[in-house]
């Protein structure tokens, strides 16, 4: 096959594999095919896209950032314990939160030569027990009244549909600008292509790094904000079990793995598919604590299919 | 007339774009050390890899005893009887001294599914005792000198003389290159006194070595086996004579085009030191100047390059930029100050393959082509357009991936790249490496181009007769020094054995 003939076959099949998984379960249930259950299954798989969406530019960059999900927990800790006292200021304060964990991932992994896997997972401890301190260990209820005044942007309708989704498509586009048009995209790309070119060519890529980190964890952030938002509550828990999901979305969305190439919207074609495969695996009634299996599954086939072994020598 | 042990005949190994080999016959005889020279690029090592199976030959046959064989991995080199020394030592630091003489041959040492230990390490201390080296062979190899590492690495390949029935041949590639004088003299010795069970293939840049320690000698030049001759028939002069061979073509390097430098001072390097590459080197480099930098491998002016463009930081002395004094961190700040280097690794180091032509022109001088934080499409197509045109690079268009050229259109993005941002100083680490002979005469013109309008030039040439051709000036570099400096102005260039008597 020609490297031509597998980009396209990379940008569409994601697309086409979510039309026929659409069908699948529309085939066992048909009330699954109405508007307002699209509308519904989509909005519920923003929080998951939002997380995706910023280490989707981490994978491109060739690295992993496996903190996401304790972020996630954290930001909504923040914004619970933090909404009664400083009302809408709690929101900027727990994506600063996201933001200074993607940076910590960044710096450690880039200035101290520490494998971004190992820099991002010990951050994950870190932020772990952040959340835990911030919340007190509890799960913390955010008052009904203070989510109509400050968090109705993130759950309530506009035009008949989900403020979720409204907020998932403005961080779609805005980061697919970034990546499309400015200087910073277009180094994200080079640095997973091939890191030491862009490095001879005068870039300071550790910087693009740390941008791309920092990023990352600022969506997890946002993901985490409206998260919370929608459950009326924070916990220190509450995105466990996302990571896997969050990382299998990005890689069925067509991004590969080891750098260079990919896109956020990619990501936003693959979150759907993992929600509407969670559906399909209630309809024929997995159990949900069994759903960590068939993510893991979709995650090992998705990197198979999309990754050129043929070019990587050794696997670490 | 015995058979020789080990021959190939007519021998032809191409990569894209260069002849490695072309036609090379040469055959060892029994108990014979035989000696392999010629320049960096004439095709030495090439050989030594097709005889041990890592290249497999276009065209050609190896034969054993007289028999044809074919040999397609280096495990079945060993089998035929032939070990390799590498160059770059190949011993796996983590592993035991016995670990790495009996790598990938440990089943006979094999009892009841497990290595017996005591066997392996009694077995290893027999074929340490041939070398003289007297470490216990339970040493970890990261726990040893580079010399002794060196010593293992040979034991590993003369254990094969107790393992095979019949003659063996080991191939020595630039063996002593990190061993001091004793160790040369040990090895030669043990080499002496192995001649009885085993023949040698020897290569080194030392070119006294290869005559005190052969029979016979090859000379390699270009791909093609040029002369061979018996070692106590030849000169170390012959045989500079015969590796270099060419006359000089002063079209071919457009001498007539050569500047006149101006006396501004682009760059001057103060005893610049560089532990365990290079070691007080100073020099200025002016304006419209090419400086050449003559040294075989080791020499360490492939280090004394990646110094000055950024990339690695020195342990000494000082670099200055039109008269300020500069430290460069990485190679961004030499970028900044106008710094650029075309590296010798063009798909590591020089492109990203899967960018555009565009893309890849415009990354050193990105913040050029932005404004309100988005890059301007428009402007950076003219520009690449422009260059495209500039340097006749063949390419369907300025969005087509640069994977998809050819080395010499590659070679030309880089440069253009570097002109882009409006580089002062230029390196050039073997910018004709593997493109063909058409698209060097264009990156000549190109050197000639970039000098008429006041850009200098460092250049470390593909061949001593380019690095001639095109300079200016060049300096020689022996063991991480300066042995000698030659003014080439055009029609009066230095003769190639005056530099390569400096060179070894």
């Amino acid at each position: 096959m020609t490297s031509d003939a597998k980009n396209r076959l990379q940008t569409w099949l994601p697309i086409i594999v979510l039309v026929l998984l659409v069908l699948l379960v529309g085939i066992y249930d048909h009330t699954f095919f109405s508007i307002s259950n699209f509308l519904e299954v989509t909005s519920d798989t923003m929080t998951l896209f939002l997380m995706a969406s910023g280490v989707t530019l981490v994978i491109m960059m060739g690295g992993i950032d496996l903190s996401v999900q304790a972020v996630a927990s954290m930001t909504s800790c923040i914004l619970a314990v933090y909404l009664p006292r400083y009302g809408v200021f709690a929101i900027p304060f727990a994506v600063l939160g996201g933001m200074v964990a993607g940076f910590l991932g960044g710096f450690v992994s880039t200035r101290l030569r520490i494998p971004s896997f190992i820099a991002t997972l010990a951050v994950s401890g870190v932020v772990l027990s952040a959340g835990y301190w911030f919340s007190d260990t509890k799960s913390v209820i955010i008052p009904g009244e203070l989510s109509a005044t400050y968090l109705s942007w993130a759950v309530g309708d506009f035009l008949g549909v989900p403020n979720e989704i409204w907020v998932g498509v403005v961080f779609l586009i805005i980061l697919s600008l970034i990546l499309g048009l400015t200087p910073f995209g277009r180094l994200v790309r080079g640095v997973g292509a091939q890191e030491r070119a862009v490095m001879a060519s005068g870039i300071d890529v550790d910087r693009v790094k740390i941008a791309g980190y920092t990023l990352s964890g600022t969506m997890a952030g946002v993901a985490g904000i409206v998260m919370a938002a929608r459950l009326g509550s924070g916990s220190p828990t509450l995105a466990n079990e996302f990571l896997l999901p969050a990382i299998a979305c990005i890689v069925v969305g067509g991004t590969a793995i080891t750098g260079g190439v990919g896109s956020v919207w990619r990501t936003f074609v693959g979150a759907l598919i993992v929600q509407v495969v969670r559906i399909g695996m209630t309809f024929v009634g997995v159990s949900v604590f069994a759903q960590q299996i068939v993510f893991g599954v979709i995650l090992v086939v998705a990197v198979g299919v999309t990754m050129d072994r043929a070019k990587v020598f050794v696997i670490k | 007339m015995t058979e020789p042990v080990l021959e190939i005949r007519g021998v032809s190994k191409s990569f894209p774009g260069v002849k490695a080999l072309d036609n090379v016959s040469f055959a060892i005889n029994k108990g014979e050390v035989v000696g392999l020279i010629g320049e960096n690029g004439a095709g030495k090592s090439t050989l030594l890899k097709v005889l041990n199976g890592v290249y497999h030959a276009d065209e050609g046959g190896i034969f054993v005893d007289g028999k044809p064989i074919s040999i397609s991995s280096p495990r079945q080199a060993f089998d035929s009887g032939i070990a390799m020394v590498f160059q770059e030592q190949s011993v796996l630091p983590t592993l035991t001294v016995a670990e790495n003489i009996f790598l990938g041959r440990e089943e006979e040492f094999i009892r009841l599914g497990l290595i017996s230990r005591k066997r392996m390490n009694a077995a290893a201390a027999k074929e340490l005792e041939k070398v003289h080296l007297n470490v216990d062979p339970a040493t970890r190899c990261a726990d040893l000198s580079f010399a002794d590492r060196q010593m293992v690495e040979i034991a590993k390949a003369l254990s094969l003389d107790s393992r095979i029935n019949g003659h063996v041949t080991i191939l020595l590639d630039e063996p002593t290159s990190v061993l001091e004088k004793k160790e040369v003299d040990l090895l030669f010795s043990i080499v002496k006194d192995l001649k009885a069970r085993a023949s040698f293939v020897f290569i080194s840049h030392r070119i006294e070595e290869v005559l005190e320690i052969s029979d016979r000698v090859y000379v390699l030049r270009d791909g093609k086996c040029v002369k061979e001759l018996e070692a106590k028939d030849a000169t170390v002069k012959d045989l500079h004579q015969h590796m270099v061979g060419r006359q000089l073509h002063h079209e071919y390097y457009r001498e007539a085009r050569q500047a006149t430098p101006s006396s501004e001072v682009v760059l001057e390097s103060k005893g610049l030191v560089k532990d365990g590459a290079f070691a007080n080197i100073s020099f200025a480099l002016h304006a419209g100047e090419v400086l050449g930098i003559a040294g075989v491998i080791g020499s360490g002016r492939e280090d004394l390059a990646r110094c000055l463009a950024g990339h690695t930081k020195p342990d000494g002395g000082s670099i200055s930029i039109a008269g300020r004094a500069v430290r460069f961190s990485a190679a961004y700040d030499a970028t900044a100050s106008g710094v650029g280097l075309v590296p010798a690794e063009r798909k590591v180091e020089g492109l990203v393959a899967p960018f555009s032509v565009a893309e890849n022109m415009t990354l050193s001088a990105l913040p050029k082509f932005v404004s309100g934080g988005v890059i301007r499409f428009a402007a950076e197509n003219a520009v690449a357009k422009q260059w495209i045109d500039r340097l006749k690079i063949k390419t369907p268009s300025a969005a087509t991936m640069v994977g998809s050229l050819s080395g010499g259109n590659q070679q030309k993005v880089v440069l253009a790249k570097w002109r882009i941002a409006g580089v002062k100083v230029l390196i050039l680490d073997h910018p004709t490496r593997g493109i063909d002979v058409g698209a060097k005469e264009d990156v000549y013109e190109l050197i000639r181009d970039m000098t008429a309008e006041g850009l200098a030039v460092i250049l470390l040439g593909d061949t001593l007769e380019e690095v001639i051709g095109l300079s200016n000036r060049i300096l020689v570099m022996k063991d991480g020094e300066v042995t000698a400096s030659f003014d080439a102005p055009p029609g009066a260039k230095p003769a190639q054995v005056d530099l390569v008597s400096h060179m070894v």
